[in-house]
């Protein structure tokens, strides 16, 4: 009798409909889902409603791609967005400079722990106060030019921030001074999980520190490398605005605009809510192609690997 | 152990009803909201919400409105409930109102800054008309140069609440120093250029300014932008499509600015400092002229002395007949379109004009009600009496309350900013404000049809 209500239970389960479950796992994670449709998925979607509306005279409006056309014609687009291509440059900067740092702090240097905590420093200092700290030191009568000056090195004064040709680059450099300490401390916190065995197989080896970096270290940090360079694109994309916002403004005549500070103008300055919108969802299709194409990335690695 | 009976089951088409149910009752009170909306525009009980600003560039408006507010809740004129002013902030004074405008919960009255500032909200339907709830005779008492900006399609839609007028101070000291009469400073361009090039030979800075920030150009434009204008219709006309934004008309105030630009009277880091740094400048003594709201100013002449500021208006260049206009313009109170509670806001507003209020206000913070029941005689700076009698010399303007916002910030600014860059030229800044023309009408049409509807008060 058993065998046969066994064999019962598993043939009803295998007839059993789809659509038909056990309605407490749904209950329990319902809360859960509400409040990410509320976060999240409303205003998501409320977005992606307004970006296809367009405002007429006196409070109505109609409804099609014509916010789309505007912003992607727009001049200041194509501007923004380069500039935004312009600070991809700090990601592979960041990257080159953290890995060998976090190398060398896991090999336990003299002063490692000081060290680490130097190099975390910038990053724990909230982006604004970080912005108006170096307009100080970038301004043309600021810091960094009196320093240059009383070096005698005169040639190299220059209004850093307000001239169009080295304010983006500027704010490219405060990124990397800032952002720096979160890949160091990344790659550390990875490195920690490798296994000594190996390091102490690689000195008995007589393998050199470069040997050990890039035979044992940089095959282990693989992971955490694509995983720091996807996110910082991202934030190179999407997560800007506060230096430049604080530090330009988007100028000087412009030059430092990027995607979200156009976002920021469209939406509060020029009292276009709805362009806003059209470009908020191109800003996250471009984030999704990003992500796109690092799961990619990894499919092919992995497929190489195996 | 119900939802595992047959036909109680719990299915993905249930889920999602479930989810329908959930959401319709989310919505519900929105739609009772919007329900509510078709009850009558008077008469509503509860606070009266007033939403302002301005303390930021008039202090001590704050005590004023706060003892007002108090003594109108006091005095029982208003039946229905309280008043509640809730001062805003510079960066979310806009944001904040449309935010709540588009869930007509907001405020019942709104500070806007005036002119276009204020119209784009009346284009987007988001104020209601202040005629027909505000006595017409406290209407007419504003100056119609005021009451210009925020008249618009046979309305007036903005009660201004107090002038904004701006100038240039000086440093009555260091015009002497420079061999300049500290008393009569210059009217004309090229006694401008001539005091700017003495005060620059004197081992000043003749001009202080600060243009991180953006706000310099539209005051730039302002000064020197409508010299060759003959009527505030030449102001509006480009954006109309009426005539093209070209020609010395519309382009000559670049050469002026890159006049002084290329002479060096301006400070060399006026694009590292912002709007207010450029201003202080002039208060520490670094420089000889900033240009300054006339709050500013008197707060200049109260810590530095009268003996030491001055105040001037821009010179003049051109040949149009608002060449020589007082730089006046005011901010604005209005009513929003999706309040209940007209009657109880015009009561309120009527009581914030009582001659009483206004001498009150001028005494709290020097902010002046343009009405013509404010009585000069309350004046007590010299910067507040000479601008007094200088605008009742000419006609009052100011571009920036004319033209559309985005014109300056896609325009005028990035064409000013790149004149004070080295290879910075006029051609370049002509073309990047005929391009904010063009983009701005192609971005927002509904305000280009909102400029061809506009009949300026006459």
């Amino acid at each position: 009798m058993t065998a046969t209500a066994t064999e019962r239970t598993s043939s009803r389960a295998e007839v059993r409909r789809p659509g038909r479950r056990n309605p407490a796992p749904y209950l329990f994670i319902l809360p859960a889902v509400l409040v990410l449709a509320l976060v999240f998925g409303y205003p998501l979607l409320t977005v992606i409603w307004d970006s296809f509306s367009v405002p007429q005279l006196l409070g109505t409006s109609s409804f099609g791609l014509d916010n789309y056309a505007t912003v992607l014609t727009d001049p200041l687009f194509l501007k923004s967005l380069l500039n935004n291509l312009r600070l991809f440059l700090a990601v592979p900067i960041l990257t080159i400079v953290a890995v060998p740092v976090a190398a060398l702090l896991f090999e336990r240097v003299r002063g490692w722990r000081i060290y680490q905590s130097i190099a975390f420093v910038p990053y724990v200092i909230a982006i604004p106060v970080v912005g108006i700290v170096f307009s100080y030191v970038l301004q043309r009568n600021g810091v960094l030019n009196d320093a240059l000056h009383a070096l005698r090195l005169d040639a190299l004064v220059h209004d850093w921030l307000g001239d169009s040709g080295t304010a983006i680059w500027s704010v490219l450099f405060v990124i990397v001074w800032q952002q720096l300490g979160f890949g160091i401390v990344l790659f550390v916190a990875r490195l920690s999980s490798l296994e000594n065995s190996l390091i102490e197989a690689a000195l008995l080896d007589r393998a050199n520190w470069w040997q050990r970096f890039w035979n044992i270290l940089i095959p282990h940090l693989a992971t955490t490398i694509e995983f720091f360079f996807t996110l910082s694109l991202i934030n190179m994309l999407s997560w800007v605005f506060n230096y430049v916002f604080v530090m330009t403004g988007g100028g000087p005549a412009q030059s430092t605009n990027v995607l979200e500070m156009l976002l920021y103008t469209y939406a509060f300055r020029d009292g276009l809510p709805n362009l806003a919108a059209a470009l908020s969802v191109i800003v996250l299709l471009i984030s999704l192609v990003l992500l796109a194409i690092q799961a990619a990335i990894r499919r092919r690695v992995e497929r190489l690997e195996n | 152990m119900r939802s595992n009976a047959p036909g109680s089951a719990f299915t993905r088409r249930g889920f999602l009803q479930s989810g329908l149910l959930a959401a319709g009752a989310m919505a519900l009170p929105a739609v009772l909201a919007g329900c509510s909306q078709s009850a009558g525009k008077t008469g509503q009980k509860g606070a009266l919400n007033v939403w302002w600003w301005g303390e930021q560039e008039a202090a001590g408006m704050k005590g004023w409105m706060n003892s007002t507010v108090a003594a109108y809740n006091k005095s029982g004129r208003d039946k229905l409930g309280q008043v509640k002013a809730v001062l805003q902030q510079s960066d979310t004074l806009y944001t904040a109102f449309r935010t709540a405008a588009a869930a007509k919960t907001g405020p019942d009255i709104q500070y806007f800054w005036g002119g276009t500032q204020a119209l784009e909200d009346v284009w987007a339907g988001r104020v209601a008309p202040l005629d027909g709830a505000l006595p017409k005779s406290l209407i007419e008492r504003v100056p119609k140069d005021s009451r210009r900006e925020t008249y618009w399609d046979g309305h007036q839609w903005g009660l201004p609440f107090y002038e904004l007028n701006t100038a240039f101070a000086y440093n009555k000291k260091m015009f002497e120093r420079a061999g300049l009469d500290p008393e009569n400073p210059p009217t004309t361009w090229d006694d401008f250029i001539a005091a700017l090039a003495a005060l620059k030979k004197s081992g000043v800075t003749p001009f202080g300014a600060g243009f991180k920030d953006a706000y310099l150009g539209g005051w730039l434009v302002s000064y020197f932008g409508q010299q060759e204008f003959d009527s505030v219709e030449d102001a509006i006309a480009p954006f109309r499509g009426d005539v093209e934004y070209s020609g010395e008309k519309y382009f000559g105030w670049l050469d002026r600015v890159k006049e002084l630009i290329d002479k060096g009277y301006f400070n060399d880091d006026v694009l590292s400092l912002d709007l207010y740094q450029g201003q202080q400048l002039f208060e520490t003594g670094k420089a000889a002229i900033t240009n300054s709201a006339q709050p500013q100013i008197v707060g200049f002449e109260r810590e530095l002395g009268s003996d030491t500021v001055g105040v001037m208006l821009a010179p003049v260049w051109g040949t149009g007949k608002l060449a020589k206009s007082f730089p006046g313009a005011s901010q604005v109170l209005t009513m929003t379109s999706f309040s209940h509670k007209e009657d109880r806001s015009a009561k309120f507003l009527e009581y914030i004009r009582e001659p009483a209020m206004m001498k009150a206000m001028y005494d709290a913070c020097g902010a002046i009600a343009p009405d013509s029941k404010f009585d000069n005689a309350w004046l007590t700076s010299n910067t507040d009496k000479r601008m007094a009698e200088l605008k009742t010399q000419m006609p009052s303007f100011w571009f920036q309350y004319y033209y559309p916002f985005p014109f300056e910030n896609n325009g005028v600014t990035p064409a000013v900013q790149q004149l004070f860059q080295p290879g910075g030229t006029i051609a370049a800044g002509q073309k990047m404000l005929t391009d904010s023309i063009s983009k701005w009408k192609k971005q927002q049409a509904s305000e280009v049809r909102a400029y061809k509807k506009w009949e300026l008060l006459k």
